[in-house]
C-alpha cells in the first residue's frame, strides 16, 4: 500500500512536470507542441553524453543540457513554429515533424539501444518497510520545488504577470505594451527546461532510448486534457489523479493495462466535460 | 478545352500512366510499390473527404484501416470466409466504429477532435495486445489468402478501387454536399442557423470516409497476407495526413498524388539505410514550412491555369464556381 503511495507520487511528479511544461505553451502561445517529449529525451540523453562519454561531473552536465534544451526550445519556436501559427494543424504538423527528427538524431547518433543515465544519488532507503531508490525520491523532491519556484515566478514577478496577462488575452496584453513575442519565447524556454529536468529525474529509473519522446506527450496530452488545457493547477490535480491511477492499475491488474488508463481518461473527458476539470472554457 | 474536361484528361492520363507503368518496367518490385501507394491513396484520399471538407482533422485513421484489415483476418483465417466478403464486412465493421466514437466526439473541434480519435486508435492498438489469445497479439493474424492470385490482377484492382472512389469522392465534394461540408468547416454555428442538420451531414461524411479506409485496410490485410497491431499505430494516420498535406488538403484528387509521391520517396531513400527517416523527416519539414497549401494540387491548379490561358482558380469571379474544390486560403476555425 505504502508502496503505491510512494511509487505513484514520484511518476505524478514526472508527468506534473511534463504537462505543466506543455500547457504553460499552450495556454500562453496557443501551441500545441508536439516537440515537448523530445525536450525530455534531449534532456536525458545530453546528460547521458556530457557524463558518460565527456566525463564531466554529474550536476555540470545536468545543468548544461538543461540549458542547451531550452535555446533548441527557442530556436524551434523561433524559426519553425511561429511563422505556422496561424494553424493549428500546420504547428501540429511541424512540431511533430521536428520529433520526428529528433528522434531520427539520436538514432544516429547513440543507436537504438537502451542508454543508462547516471543517478545523483545510487542509495536505497527504506521508509516504513518498502525499498525506495534515492534517484526517485530525489526526483519527486526536485519536481516540487522546480513546479513551486514556477507558480510563485508567474504568480509574485512583473514577467509572470505579463505571462499571466497574454493567456488570458494576448491582444489586450500587447496593446498595454507586452512584448508578446518575447513572452513566448520565454515560456518556450521554461516549458522545454522543465521538460528536460524531467527527462533527465527520470533518466536513471527509465529506459532511455530515440522513442521515448512518445508515450510521455501522449501522457502530457491526456494530463493536459483532463486538467483543463492551459490550467496549471489543473495539470498539477489531474497527473495526481493520473499517475495513482496508473500505479493502482500496474499493481492491481497488470501493467498492460496502464497505457490504456491515461488514453481512457483522455476520451472520456473528452466526451463529458472537453474543457477539463479547471478548464475555464471548452477552448475552440 | 473546358476546365473541367482538362481536369478529366488529366485524371484519365494519370490513371494511364499508373497502369502502363508495370506493363513498361515489368518488375515485382514496382508492382508492390505501387500497390502500396495505390492503397495508401485509398486512405489519404479517405482521410481528406473529412477532415480536408470539414477542418476536423482526424488524428486517428489508423482506427477505421485497423478494424477493418482485422475483419478481414478474422473472417479469412477463422471463418473460412472468401477474400471478397472481406471487402464489404470491413467497411461495415468501420462504419460501426466510426458511429461508436463519431457521434460523442464529432462535436469537438481542432486538436480536441483531433486527440480524441488518437485515443481512440490507441486504445484499439493496446486492446489488440492484451487481449492476444485472440487476436495473436504483437503477431497479429497470418496467413490470409490472396484477394486476386495475380500480383499484377490485384495492382489493377487496387488501382481501380481508387480511381472509382477519387471519382466518386469528387463528385460528391463538388456537389451540394461538399459545399455544405466546406461551409461548416467556415463557421458551424452560421450553418446551423441556416437550418442545416450539421451534425449529420459532419458524422455521414465520417462514416462514408471510415468506410473507404476500412475497404483499404482489407484490401491492405489481403496484400501483406497478414495483419498487426502496427496497423493502428499513430505513424499510420501521421503518414497518412502528411501525404494529404503534400497533396493539397481539401482537394481529394491531390492526395492521390501526395501518397504516390510519399511512397515512391520512402521507396527511393532505402538507399540510405539509417538516414532513410532522417531525411523523410526533414524533407517534411521543407514541405510544410515552404508550401504551406501542399505540392500536387497548387502544381496542377497553375498547369491548368497556363493550358486554358485564363487566371489561376480562385482569383477570378468567373472561375468562382470551379474553384468550389480549390479551397485556398479560407479562415479555419
Amino acid at each position: 500500500m505504502l508502496e503505491i503511495l510512494i511509487v505513484g507520487a514520484v511518476s505524478s511528479a514526472i508527468y506534473a512536470m511534463l504537462a505543466v511544461g506543455f500547457t504553460l505553451i499552450f495556454g500562453v502561445a496557443r501551441v500545441l507542441n508536439l516537440a515537448h517529449g523530445s525536450f525530455y529525451a534531449l534532456g536525458a540523453y545530453g546528460t547521458y553524453f556530457l557524463s558518460s562519454t565527456l566525463k564531466w561531473p554529474l550536476l555540470v552536465a545536468a545543468l548544461t543540457s538543461v540549458a542547451v534544451v531550452a535555446l533548441f526550445g527557442v530556436a524551434v519556436e523561433r524559426v519553425l513554429v511561429r511563422p505556422m501559427r496561424h494553424s493549428q494543424l500546420a504547428v501540429l504538423m511541424i512540431t511533430l515533424a521536428v520529433a520526428l527528427v529528433v528522434e531520427q538524431a539520436l538514432f544516429l547518433t547513440f543507436g537504438s539501444e537502451y542508454r543508462n543515465v547516471p543517478a545523483f544519488v545510487d542509495t536505497k532507503f527504506t521508509i516504513g518497510g518498502v525499498d525506495v531508490g534515492g534517484a526517485r525520491l530525489l526526483a519527486l523532491g526536485v519536481c516540487m520545488v522546480l513546479i513551486g519556484a514556477l507558480w510563485l515566478f508567474i504568480q509574485h514577478t512583473r514577467l509572470g504577470s505579463a505571462i499571466l496577462a497574454i493567456s488570458q488575452d494576448a491582444q489586450a496584453a500587447q496593446y498595454m505594451g507586452i512584448p508578446s513575442d518575447r513572452i513566448f519565447s520565454l515560456v518556450m524556454a521554461i516549458s522545454a527546461a522543465l521538460a528536460a529536468a524531467a527527462g533527465i529525474l527520470a533518466g536513471p529509473f527509465l529506459t532511455v532510448q530515440p522513442t521515448m519522446w512518445l508515450l510521455p506527450i501522449v501522457k502530457a496530452f491526456a494530463i493536459v486534457v483532463v486538467g483543463g488545457l492551459g490550467s496549471i493547477p489543473g495539470s498539477i490535480v489531474a497527473a495526481l489523479m493520473l499517475g495513482y491511477a496508473e500505479t493502482i492499475v500496474a499493481y492491481g491488474i497488470s501493467t498492460s493495462w496502464t497505457e490504456i488508463v491515461s488514453v481512457l481518461a483522455t476520451l472520456l473527458m473528452l466526451v463529458v466535460r472537453p474543457a477539463g476539470i479547471f478548464g475555464r472554457r471548452a477552448a475552440f | 478545352m473546358l476546365p473541367h474536361r482538362l481536369d478529366f484528361a488529366a485524371a484519365a492520363a494519370f490513371f494511364g500512366l499508373m497502369a502502363l507503368l508495370p506493363l513498361v518496367f515489368g518488375s515485382n518490385y514496382l508492382i508492390g510499390v505501387l500497390t502500396v501507394s495505390a492503397i495508401y491513396g485509398i486512405w489519404a484520399v479517405s482521410w481528406d473527404f473529412m477532415s480536408g471538407l470539414t477542418g476536423r482533422e482526424n488524428f486517428g485513421h489508423s482506427l477505421f484501416i485497423g478494424v477493418g484489415a482485422y475483419t478481414a483476418g478474422f473472417l479469412n483465417t477463422s471463418l473460412g470466409a472468401s477474400g471478397w466478403w472481406s471487402l464489404p464486412a470491413a467497411m461495415v465493421v468501420a462504419v460501426l466504429f466510426a458511429l461508436v466514437i463519431g457521434l460523442p466526439t464529432l462535436r469537438l473541434k481542432g486538436p480536441y477532435f483531433a486527440l480524441a480519435m488518437l485515443s481512440g486508435a490507441v486504445i484499439m492498438q493496446r486492446l489488440m495486445l492484451i487481449f492476444w489469445e485472440y487476436t495473436g497479439g504483437e503477431e497479429g493474424i497470418n496467413g490470409l489468402t490472396p484477394l486476386i492470385r495475380s500480383q499484377l490482377g490485384f495492382y489493377y484492382f487496387a488501382l481501380a478501387v481508387l480511381a472509382a472512389m477519387t471519382l466518386l469522392l469528387v463528385v460528391l465534394a463538388r456537389s451540394h454536399w461538399g459545399l455544405i461540408l466546406r461551409a461548416i468547416r467556415g463557421d458551424e454555428a452560421t450553418c446551423q442557423a441556416a437550418g442545416i442538420n450539421v451534425t449529420f451531414y459532419k458524422i455521414a461524411s465520417l462514416v462514408i470516409s471510415a468506410a473507404f479506409a476500412g475497404a483499404g485496410g482489407a484490401m491492405y490485410a489481403h496484400y501483406q497476407l497478414q495483419v498487426s497491431p502496427q496497423l493502428f499505430a499513430v505513424v499510420t494516420s501521421i503518414t497518412i495526413i502528411t501525404m494529404v498535406y503534400v497533396g493539397g488538403m481539401g482537394t481529394i484528387y491531390g492526395p492521390v498524388g501526395g501518397a504516390i509521391l510519399l511512397v515512391l520517396l520512402m521507396e527511393l531513400l532505402r538507399d540510405f539505410g539509417e538516414w532513410r527517416l532522417m531525411i523523410y523527416s526533414c524533407t517534411l519539414i521543407l514541405i510544410l514550412f515552404f508550401l504551406p497549401e501542399g505540392l500536387v494540387a497548387p502544381m496542377w491548379r497553375r498547369l491548368r491555369a497556363a493550358l486554358t490561358s485564363r487566371k489561376p482558380a480562385g482569383t477570378g469571379r468567373t472561375a468562382a464556381g470551379l474553384s468550389q474544390l480549390e479551397p485556398g486560403r479560407e479562415p479555419r476555425p
